[in-house]
Formats: C-alpha cells, sequence, structure tokens
C-alpha cells in the first residue's frame, strides 16, 4: 500500500496547484465529451425518434444494427476512422489524423450508438396509448416527435449521460486517430495511459483523480435526474 | 476507395493463411477473456447472489456502488492494478508486474462489476412469488441461491456475455499493465492499437480488427439468440 499513498501524496499538490498541462488536458477532454455528445445528440436522436415512432420496413434492422455498434470496440472503429482519413484514403482530404478535430469526429462517431440505441428504447418504453392517442388528436410528425422526446426526457437523458461517459473514458479510438500527442489531444483518459506508460506514476495518479470527480459529478447527474423520474411518475399517479 | 482495397487485399491472406502472430494473439486473447470472465464469476457470484437475495442493512448502498464501478474507466483499473504489483507495490512480491498474470488480474477486477451489479438486477427482475414461495416451503439459503440463479439464468448468462466482451475489446488497462508486449500479453485489441501507432503496419491491423469483429459477432449473436428466447417466462407461464 506504501506506493499508492506515496504516489497518492505527490498527486494532491499537482491538482491542487493547477498543473497547467493538467488544466489543458481537463480542459481539451471537457471539449471532447461535450462536442461528441452535442455531435452525437444533432445526428442520434432524428434516427432514435425515427427507429422509436416510425412505422416504416427496415426498422427493426436499423435497430439490430445500432444496439450490435453498441459492441464493436473502440480500437476497431477507430482504427476504420483512421483508414478513412489517411492522406491516401477515401476522406484524406479531410487531414483529420493527429488532428483535434479528428478526435472530435471519432467521439462522436462512438457516441452515436449510445443516443440511437438507448433514445429508441426510451421512447419504445413509454406507455402504449400515449402516442397513439396523441395520433389521433391529430399530432403531425413534428408534434409527435418533440412529444415523444419530451414524455421519454428521462430516458433520453440517461442515452446522453452515457455518450457523456464513453467519451470521458474511453481510449482506444482516440489515441489511434489522435496518436495522444503530449499536451496537443489528450484526454484525461488517454493522458493516464501516456503518463503511466512513461513510469509517471505520480502525474497519472492525478489526472485519475480529476477523471473520478468527473465522472462522480456526471453520475450524482444521472442520479438527480431519476429523482425527478420517480417525481414526475408520483406527480403523474397523484393528479390521475 | 483504392487504398482500402488494397490494404484488404494484404490483410485477407494473413487471416486465411492462418498467420502465426495472429493465431498466437486470437489464442491470448481467449485465455484472457475465460480466465478474467471466470474469475469474475467465483469472486462476483456469491456477492451478486448475496445482493439480490439478501435482506441486510447497507444492501441496498452496496448496490449502488457496484453500479457505479460499472462506469470506471478501465484506464483507472488498470493504473491501480499496476500500482499494486508494481515491485514497490503492496503485491510487489508477486513479481506480476507487466506479466500475463497482471493482465488477468486486471480484467478480472473489470469483469467484476459486470457480474455484481447484474446479477442482482437480474434476480430482482424474478416474478415477486416465485422466491418467497420457495422461502415459505422452508428452502434453505443454498437450495434459494440455487433457485434463483436458474430462474434468472438469462440475466446471468448476459451479464457474463458483457464481461466475455469487455474482455475483449478493452485496451486500456492491458496495456498499462502488461505494458502491451508483442507475442506475449498483447491481446487482439491493443495489437491494432500497437499495428496503427508504433508501425504503421495497416494490413496486419486490419487483419486483426476482422478477427476480432469476427469474435464479438459471435458474442452479439449468442446475445440476441438470448433475448429472443426469454423463454424462461414462457415456459413458466405455460405450467
Amino acid at each position: 500500500m506504501r506506493l499508492l499513498w506515496e504516489e497518492l501524496s505527490r498527486a494532491v499538490p499537482m491538482i491542487l496547484h493547477g498543473d497547467p498541462t493538467l488544466l489543458s488536458v481537463i480542459w481539451f477532454t471537457i471539449q471532447v465529451a461535450v462536442i461528441a455528445t452535442t455531435g452525437a445528440a444533432v445526428i442520434g436522436l432524428p434516427i432514435a425518434v425515427a427507429i422509436g415512432l416510425g412505422r416504416f420496413r427496415g426498422r427493426r434492422t436499423l435497430q439490430i444494427i445500432a444496439n450490435a455498434s453498441l459492441g464493436l470496440p473502440p480500437v476497431v472503429a477507430g482504427f476504420f476512422m483512421f483508414l478513412l482519413f489517411v492522406p491516401q484514403g477515401p476522406l484524406g482530404g479531410l487531414h483529420l489524423n493527429v488532428t483535434r478535430r479528428g478526435v472530435f469526429v471519432v467521439q462522436t462517431l462512438l457516441a452515436l450508438p449510445y443516443v440511437v440505441a438507448l433514445g429508441a428504447a426510451a421512447i419504445q418504453g413509454l406507455p402504449p396509448g400515449l402516442l397513439g392517442q396523441a395520433r389521433l388528436l391529430g399530432a403531425g410528425r413534428r408534434q409527435l416527435s418533440l412529444f415523444a422526446l419530451r414524455e421519454a426526457r428521462i430516458g433520453v437523458m440517461a442515452a446522453m449521460i452515457a455518450a457523456l461517459g464513453t467519451s470521458l473514458s474511453e481510449v482506444g479510438a482516440i489515441v489511434i486517430v489522435g496518436g495522444n500527442a503530449y499536451g496537443y489531444d489528450q484526454t484525461l483518459a488517454s493522458a493516464i495511459l501516456y503518463e503511466a506508460n512513461a513510469a509517471h506514476y505520480a502525474d497519472a495518479v492525478a489526472i485519475g483523480i480529476v477523471l473520478i470527480g468527473l465522472i462522480l459529478l456526471l453520475m450524482c447527474g444521472l442520479g438527480v435526474l431519476q429523482h425527478q423520474g420517480d417525481g414526475i411518475r408520483w406527480r403523474f399517479r397523484s393528479a390521475a | 476507395m483504392a487504398f482500402l482495397w488494397d490494404e484488404l487485399r494484404q490483410a485477407i491472406p494473413l487471416i486465411a493463411s492462418g498467420n502465426d502472430y495472429i493465431l498466437q494473439l486470437t489464442w491470448v486473447t481467449i485465455k484472457v477473456a475465460v480466465v478474467s470472465t471466470t474469475g469474475a464469476l467465483v469472486i462476483g457470484l456469491p456477492i451478486g447472489l448475496a445482493l439480490g437475495l439478501g435482506r441486510f442493512r447497507g444492501r441496498r448502498t452496496l448496490q449502488i456502488l457496484a453500479n457505479a464501478t460499472l462506469a470506471l474507466p478501465p484506464v483507472l483499473g488498470g493504473l491501480f492494478m499496476l500500482l499494486l504489483v508494481l515491485p514497490q507495490g503492496a503485491l510487489g512480491s508477486l513479481h506480476y508486474a507487466f506479466t500475463l498474470n497482471a493482465v488477468y488480474l486486471a480484467q478480472t477486477l473489470l469483469a467484476l462489476p459486470y457480474i455484481v451489479a447484474l446479477t442482482p438486477a437480474a434476480i430482482q427482475g424474478l416474478p415477486p412469488g416465485l422466491l418467497a414461495q420457495a422461502r415459505a416451503l422452508g428452502a434453505g439459503r443454498r437450495q434459494l441461491s440455487l433457485l434463483a440463479l436458474r430462474e434468472a439464468r438469462i440475466g446471468v448468462i448476459a451479464a457474463v456475455i458483457a464481461a466475455f466482451g469487455t474482455a475483449l475489446a478493452e485496451v486500456g488497462a492491458v496495456v498499462i499493465v502488461g505494458g502491451n508486449i508483442e507475442n506475449y500479453d498483447q491481446t487482439l485489441a491493443s495489437a491494432v492499437l500497437a499495428q496503427v501507432n508504433d508501425f504503421a503496419n495497416y494490413p496486419y491491423a486490419l487483419a486483426i480488427s476482422i478477427v476480432l469483429l469476427g469474435l464479438i459477432l459471435v458474442l452479439i449473436g449468442l446475445l440476441t439468440v438470448l433475448q429472443q428466447r426469454g423463454g424462461v417466462q414462457l415456459r413458466f407461464r405455460s405450467v
């Protein structure tokens, strides 16, 4: 236990003194998480709504693909993106490899299955009569979509938080596409990998503590949301 | 597209001809997944059962903790394990740092939350009367545990598959604790990382990715079949 303790006692001052490299890594991690989650929401929510509400052919297939892509190893997804972005590759003109933009793009793609698969599941979990009633009352496609999203908001938020969570803790894809360049496109998680491999254990522990802090914040957010969920059901029941 | 096609044309023969390096990676990966999932089952199943069936104080809190550990980043699990097994660490005398044994330990630690968190969820999802009836009919703790496991088997198997899947796909902890040493403790997933970042050897990376995807697809197929069956409840009803 002594080693753990020693590294910890060297790590804490680094956090307290606001080590500038650490601060820039924190800032980039938050950027990645926010951009990837927002991007995944903008692209994924319409797809989730379509799968959840639509009655078109291939809906089941789309959902199976979305669920399956949740199981795609991030290193493999990252590598496929990397091959597309290589100068000779089909998207080589975008110059995304070993850049921050590349990290944003690949992380958005990794967050997408969470929004699509979990968002669709949340909409499908709504009380069956609810949407049918809205349809009967003449809600258009647009109104129906907004209504479904509002009613399923707890599940949709949980999906977004899951997407945010992977963006915070994922390393495989980020390292492959971004190259894990020190002081440039490292996230907290990939910086831990870097520092641990360089035997800078105190740095790794300091970064680890910050990462746990961020994730705890997120989980508290989820907890609060779930409580609100109870509250909504309560209010709903007491009104009936 | 010509570039992608070229890489693929070089990658396919590597798989088809049974390249030694890739075969060895596949073997190590399967070993890591089997050992860590078994380890997690041996340690986690009793805890999961206690959380699912027990009626002791602090059960809720423990369950929340178990759920929370599912959200822990694998790199952190790896770092923690490395600090334990380094020569100066608490388990230093085992000389496990940068060995396959350390990879087993780290992956077991990462697989544990799946078993511990998902088993109680599966048990609590059983029809409410079932376990109470068994208790009323005088089932002992041992019998009750076996009954709960048998009835909740679909959920438990799903947890095992999820644990197995992370062991296959995970890189952060494996690389930190094992050092990603070629021909020794490299797994398929960590080999992709090394082949791309260290050697820019894309045909190999592609061949390894395809093998890894194949393994994952088998797992996803199993899970889908299990979900479709849901047969337990059906049979239960038909009786």
